[in-house]
């Protein structure tokens, strides 16, 4: 009898997912930019394939057709173990929340078929545009069955250290050296009228290694007149000093203020109170108030938007490059 | 033009004479050699407490057979005056006793427990010995299910047949639960959110040998156009005399057409007395309002708002002024927003109601009849919803000769029934002001509850008018060969006039009224005919049976609607439309329906000196609703039964009563679609060049090929019976496959039409049943207790669906709870997202290691990042984002595991019966629960809120717990936390159930014969009275057939039932 419901049962269809002709890529060209961590998302469309899918990058190859090892070998890379939240006390207690893993530089998420690029990967290993990079095929699989995806384009872009930047990706060449901040409210010393962004040139300096004091993970912010002499920051009295930066150790003295910060800056795009509210790049901004003409109150300030992808003892100069700013009363 | 008088005699005289002179002298030769006389009587049975008659006794004289008790234990034979009369049954004592001039004999024949005792089991239109009977039948006797009113009998039965899964999941009166017979026959579902429901698939009833179907039209309640009656609830417990559920294909391969689902036989009592018996039996039983959801009163709601705002907000000021913008919180003074009301107790109210039965029957053998008169009222127990039926049910039986017999019936009921402002099953308005705020006023015209002013202002009244005539002729040809006739006329007539109130439809109201009208003719005519040879000695060894029929079924049903939605006040009711056309009139014929069917049938039968069974039946079927290239359908079966208790081998072991094997294999079809469907339809389209044209309908491409549903069943079973009947077993195993089962396919836009009505799918069932009864005492004692259990493990899978899919999902655009079709799986599964706990601290909550982010839902918004005191809810694909994707697979909403308890003991003349049911592994998901929950997502607006302290949630980091944080009112409404859709909310609803405790006391004879009444009994029933389960919700039985709890749903009432008993 119990043979008669096993010989039925063979016949029974197996419990499998299925695949569908709809699941497809949208997006076959990627482009990241070395340097940092970039994620590609919303690049596929799972259609009526039954979830969970298993992707796998297949036959990475360089445009000319050779075998890429650089891309599939396993490569130490910084990854996120908990959550960052700005919160944090100390530099220690940042780096605990980050451990070193081994992965290939390139990697395709292996359910949902996102693709991945570390902030290990360097245009010194890895092929840059203008080169035309790598060409490789994926593999999507269930239980039901498998299917191929192929020739998607892999074109990373030069490295820029710091946003905003002014040098060209394909070419990682600047046009000019400095970039504008993103907030000024600040009137000239020699026109009595309000700056315009122009008139300030932010610098973004990495000091060489084998300074004194050389730590490779600090930032200072150094505010220079129209001559290159330094601005005491202290003139820009009501600045939050303690909640500019995620960073801890402050050291003002009359030429710049500088502290120990965790790199990339900022950390993830969680909103913090050190970022923009939308989390997308960390946010200082120095203000003082200088009671103007006519007994107006000004509540003058000077902001940046910035990120910063490389590790080292970062300079941000800030140069009044056609006026001074003007700290004191009418 | 004058008729010619035929000159010659065409009879003549002289011919007459001679007939005359030779009869009387014939006669008188006779009268004079030996005294014949007519004996009448009865033949009763010793086993049986309750003095049942024996059908089938073969009655002898001098070594002749003289001919066999009817179906009624009654017989009639002429024999000499003088003459010594033998009865004989099988395993009972053969009696012989002297006529001596009597001419009404009755006797009891005692069972004779060295041998088998025989059943008759009915299936396929015909009687046999339960030695010959080849299929899985189980049987209960209408004695089983008295003393409980009800206003649908099936929901008696529940937890009495192994297989046989009836949910009460409706305790509105009237309605019938859901019945699957075997797992469920259709994956189709309809509707959404709560209404979804899945297409009932109710097994076919045979009422005394005429099939009714179920499943047509709108009898099932969830289809609002009509009243929603069963057919099958018109027949009153007290008048069944048992009830058989066939479940194989051995057994219902004769039902072929509409026997897909299983067969259900109702046989209803006959007369059977020589003397009037009137007999009354009348209950009053008391409706109690059951546990319902618990909600937070008054006081305790605000401050809990309160609360909640001035902690979880963002700030404290934006805290403060969130309160004081919403006066439902800030008001207190307000007499408005100052109460704590129970809005669920405006719903519900307890009820005292009524059920009188008086049944007259009598006659003899030749001539009986019984009339039942019959009144059923039930009050709902929610405001304006009831029940009442009223019926006349008569049947007479003439049977002047053993060779003929005519049986007449007729059945007629008035029902009546009042809804509410829902459609029985579901109150969409008690849903919604059920969960509304307690602190809101209670009701009054010109409070915001429109819910409740439905319920209590829609005034519905409904009505149904069956008539069921039965004529039934046979007659025996010649010896062994019968010929028989069964004519039936069905008729309904339904209808329903609901009035909306003008306050409740924008000061205008509504009226809608339908009626419909389902005629049905059914025909069948058959012989039988049986051919034994006898071996050497004189046995019985080879006997033959053949029996065919040929059956012709016309079934007709129209229903017509109108709905007036502009009513000029609220007492001018009725349809005066002053509106210009049919198209604003909202009004029409809603559904036709004109079918034909027509069956021929064959059985053969054969055995071997009843150890060795074969049964070979085949049935031929055409149905107008099949496609023109499937017309005649086939439906073959085989089986074979061994018996063999009867072996050499086995004659010596004495406490065997029976035993044996059987084998069955066979299927069945059931007609599904519309004639619409297999031909197409044209329709009137806009006049073109000033004709009116003729169009065919885009919306369903004619499907030629369209085929009956069709079950294919394999089933092997084992019955034996131990120590006199002390101990029975029967198992059965089946394999059901449904192939063919119908849906509306979508097709390609360039094929210019939408749909094509498709027969690809299939599903298959799988399971084991067992059912027992035992009497665990010794029959001398004073005590006699007989216990019965069953238990069905029914396993389904599903093998095909459409074009070679392997996956298909139906969306429910209400409530997200989709279903997820599967091949290799069961087939309802629900499509959910997985929860597993919630976040205990915020460390738990998983990081993107690339980006840092950790889990969130959507956009990158602060608030979507999960954090401690949210659920766990899987990241199937692993992105780090939780959306549509993650969902996974989860749970059965069917039962697997059916069955109950029951036991009946004796003492003296007290018995007490218990009844208890079980189902075992099924999904229900709590949407009340949820949806209670989700209040909390909204602090400052109205709602009722679950009692907090019941609940598992987390309050502070490191909490284990079930549910998450619901006062983090300003992120829940971005996480959603207690979405519909997730596994959280999917519970365990395995129940056992106590149906009945029933308490019977019976009067001495000798008392109650001084009142000139024969027997008196009187009962005390408790029904429904709880359950065990570990089911969050007050009822996890009261649950839609998807296993969706509502909020809308009807509950169960308890039952306290006094009954009284009469026999005059």
């Amino acid at each position: 009898m119990m043979l008669m419901l096993a010989s039925c049962k063979k016949n029974l269809p197996d419990n499998r997912l299925s695949i569908a002709n709809d699941s497809q890529y949208t997006q076959f060209l990627y482009q990241p930019t070395l340097g940092r961590n970039t994620l590609f998302t919303n690049n596929f469309t799972y259609g009526n394939s039954s979830r969970p899918l298993d992707f796998k990058i297949v036959n990475m190859r360089t445009f000319g057709g050779e075998p890429a090892p650089e891309l599939t070998k396993l490569l130490p890379v910084k990854v996120w173990k908990t959550a960052y939240d700005g919160t944090e006390k100390s530099l220690a207690e940042i780096e605990a929340k980050r451990v070193i893993e081994s992965h290939p530089l390139f990697e395709v998420r292996p359910h949902s078929g996102e693709f991945l690029m570390w902030a290990e990967a360097n245009s010194n290993m890895i092929k840059a545009q203008p080169d035309s990079g790598y060409v490789f095929d994926v593999e999507m699989s269930n239980t039901g069955g498998r299917k191929y995806f192929q020739n998607f384009r892999l074109r990373p872009l030069r490295e820029r250290p710091y946003e905003p930047s002014p040098l060209d990706p394909v070419t990682g060449q600047g046009t000019s050296t400095s970039v504008s901040p993103s907030g000024l409210f600040i009137s000239g010393v020699r026109t009595n009228q309000f700056l315009s962004s122009s008139d300030v040139r932010v610098v973004f300096n990495k000091l060489p290694k084998g300074l004194p004091g050389y730590s490779g993970h600090s930032i200072s912010f150094k505010f220079v007149d129209t001559l290159a002499q330094v601005i005491d920051p202290n003139k820009f009295a009501l600045t939050d000093w303690g909640n500019l930066v995620h960073g801890f150790n402050m050291v003002k003295d009359a030429t710049k203020v500088k502290f120990d910060v965790a790199y990339p800056i900022p950390l993830t795009a969680y909103p913090t109170k050190y970022t923009t509210t939308d989390g997308g790049a960390a946010r200082v901004v120095f203000r003082f108030d200088r009671q103007a003409f006519g007994a107006v109150l000004l509540h003058c300030y000077l902001a940046l938007n910035f990120k910063i992808y490389e590790e080292g003892d970062w300079e941000i100069i800030f140069q009044f490059k056609n006026d001074k700013p003007k700290f004191d009363n009418d | 033009m004058k008729l010619t008088k035929s000159k010659q005699n065409i009879f003549p005289m002289k011919y007459f004479y001679s007939i005359v002179i030779l009869l009387i002298f014939g006669l008188q030769n006779l009268a004079l050699a030996q005294q014949q006389i007519a004996v009448t009587g009865t033949v009763y049975d010793g086993e049986s407490k309750k003095k049942e008659t024996m059908p089938g006794v073969s009655i002898l004289s001098s070594g002749k057979v003289l001919g066999q008790t009817d179906g009624d234990g009654r017989f009639r034979v002429t024999v000499a005056s003088n003459a010594e009369i033998t009865f004989k049954y099988l395993s009972y004592i053969t009696q012989t006793i002297k006529v001596n001039n009597r001419a009404n004999i009755n006797i009891t024949l005692q069972g004779d427990n060295t041998t088998l005792k025989e059943v008759t089991v009915t299936a396929g239109y015909q009687t046999k010995t339960r030695t010959l009977s080849t299929g899985s039948v189980t049987t209960i006797s209408g004695k089983d299910i008295q003393g409980q009113p009800a206003s649908d009998v099936m929901s008696l039965l529940q937890g009495k047949v192994a297989g046989l899964n009836i949910q009460n999941n409706t305790g509105a009166p009237g309605f019938r639960g859901s019945i699957t017979l075997r797992g469920i026959s259709n994956i189709n579902v309809s509707g959404s959110g709560s209404s979804s429901f899945l297409t009932p698939t109710s097994p076919l009833f045979v009422i005394d040998g005429v099939p009714v179907d179920d499943n047509t039209n709108y009898s099932y309640g969830f289809q609002q156009a009509g009243p929603g009656v069963s057919p099958i609830s018109q027949i009153p417990p007290e008048d069944i005399e048992e009830i058989n559920t066939l479940k194989d294909a051995a057994a219902t391969a004769l039902y072929g057409s509409r026997g897909a689902y299983g067969v259900i036989l109702v046989t209803t009592k006959r007369g059977n007395s020589k003397v009037p018996v009137v007999r009354y039996n009348g209950a009053s039983f008391f409706s109690m309002v059951p546990q319902l959801r618990a909600v937070i009163g008054g006081r305790g709601e605000r401050e809990l708002r309160i609360m909640q705002i001035l902690q979880n907000d963002s700030t404290y000021n934006h805290a403060v002024d969130l309160i004081n913008s919403s006066p439902l919180l800030a008001d207190s003074l307000n007499a408005y927003y100052n109460n704590s009301t129970d809005w669920q107790s405006y719903f519900y109210r307890n009820t005292f109601n009524q059920s009188h039965n008086v049944s007259v029957s009598g006659g003899d053998v030749a001539f009986n009849y019984k009339v039942g008169l019959g009144a059923f009222d039930e009050t709902g127990i929610q405001q304006n919803t009831g029940y009442s039926r009223y019926n006349l049910n008569m049947n007479m039986q003439y049977n002047p000769t053993p060779k003929f017999k005519l049986v007449g019936q007729l059945q007629n009921s008035i029902q009546k029934q009042q809804t509410g402002s829902g459609n029985g099953l579901l109150n969409s308005g008690l849903a919604a002001t059920g969960s509304a705020s307690t602190l809101l006023p209670s009701p009054s015209l010109y409070s915001a509850q429109s819910g409740l002013l439905a319920q209590l202002g829609t005034d519905n009244d409904n009505k149904s008018l069956q008539t069921f005539a039965t004529i039934n002729a046979e007659y025996e040809v010649f010896k062994n060969f019968r010929i028989a006739t069964f004519l039936n006329y069905t008729n309904g007539s339904n209808t329903k006039d609901n009035f909306s109130p003008a306050a409740l439809n924008g000061n205008q109201s509504q009226y809608y009224t339908y009626n419909d009208r389902a005629t049905k003719l059914y025909n069948r005519n058959q012989f039988s005919y049986v051919y034994g040879l006898k071996d050497a000695a004189g046995e019985d060894s080879h006997t033959f049976n053949l029996f065919a029929f040929t059956e012709i079924n016309s079934s007709f049903f129209k229903a017509d609607a109108i709905l007036n939605e502009r009513g000029v006040n609220d007492q001018l009711r009725g349809p005066l439309t002053n509106m210009t056309n049919y198209l604003t009139s909202l009004g029409g014929t809603i559904d036709y329906n004109d079918a034909r069917s027509v069956a021929f049938a064959g059985a053969f039968s054969y055995n071997y000196q009843q150890k060795y069974v074969l049964d070979l039946n085949y049935r031929l079927d055409a149905n107008s609703a099949n496609g023109e290239n499937a017309r005649y359908i086939a439906n073959p079966s085989i089986a074979l039964k061994w018996n063999f208790n009867k072996e050499k081998f086995m004659q010596n072991i004495q406490w065997i009563d029976y035993a044996d094997i059987r084998l069955s294999y066979g299927s069945n079809i059931q007609p599904v679609g519309g004639i619409f469907d297999a031909y197409g339809k044209y329709v009137g389209g806009d006049r073109y060049n000033n004709a009116n044209s003729i169009i065919l309908d885009l919306k369903r491409l004619p499907n030629l090929d369209l085929q009956p549903t069709k079950a294919t069943t394999y089933n092997a079973g084992v019955d034996f019976s131990l120590f006199q009947n002390r101990f029975s077993f029967v198992f059965d195993t089946y394999y059901k496959q449904n192939d063919n089962i119908f849906r509306y396919k979508d097709i390609s836009s360039a094929n210019s039409f939408e749909t094509v009505a498709s027969n690809e799918i299939s599903n298959v069932n799988y399971g084991w049943e067992f059912q027992t009864t035992a009497r665990p005492l010794s029959p001398n004692s004073a005590f006699k207790w007989t216990v019965s259990a069953n238990l069905a493990i029914n396993r389904e899978i599903l093998a095909q669906l459409p074009d070679g899919l392997r996956d298909l999902i139906y969306y429910d655009k209400d409530l997200g709870q989709d279903i997820y079709y599967r091949l290799g799986t069961n087939s309802l599964s629900n499509y959910l997202y997985n929860t597993k706990g919630v976040y205990s601290t915020n460390a738990q909550v998983p990081v993107d290691p690339n980006t840092g982010l950790p889990y969130r839902v959507g956009g990158t918004d602060r608030l979507n990042y999960f954090k401690a005191g949210d659920p766990v809810f899987t990241d199937l694909d692993g992105n780090y984002v939780l959306d549509g994707n993650d969902r996974v697979i989860a749970g059965n909403s069917q039962p697997q595991v059916t069955g109950g308890f029951t036991s009946y003991l004796q003492w003296k003349n007290w018995s007490l019966e218990v009844n208890t049911s079980f189902t075992l592994i099924r999904d229900i998901i709590n949407n009340p629960l949820a949806n209670q929950l989700r209040n909390y997502y909204l602090p400052y607006a109205s709602g009722s809120l679950v009692p907090l302290g019941q609940l598992d949630y987390w309050r502070s980091a490191g909490d284990v717990a079930t549910y998450g944080n619901p006062l983090d009112f300003l992120r829940s409404r971005i996480i959603d936390p207690f979405r519909l859709n997730q596994t959280a909310f999917q519970e365990d609803g395995s129940y056992f159930k106590l149906n009945s405790v029933k308490v019977y006391y019976i009067f001495d004879k000798k008392f109650t014969s001084r009142f000139g009444m024969n027997r008196v009994s009187i009962n005390a029933t408790a029904a429904n009275l709880g359950f065990i389960t570990r089911y969050s919700g007050p009822n996890p039985e009261n649950v839609t057939s998807l296993g969706r709890d509502d909020s809308g749903g009807y509950p169960s009432p308890r039952q306290f039932t006094l009954g009284l008993n009469i026999e005059f």
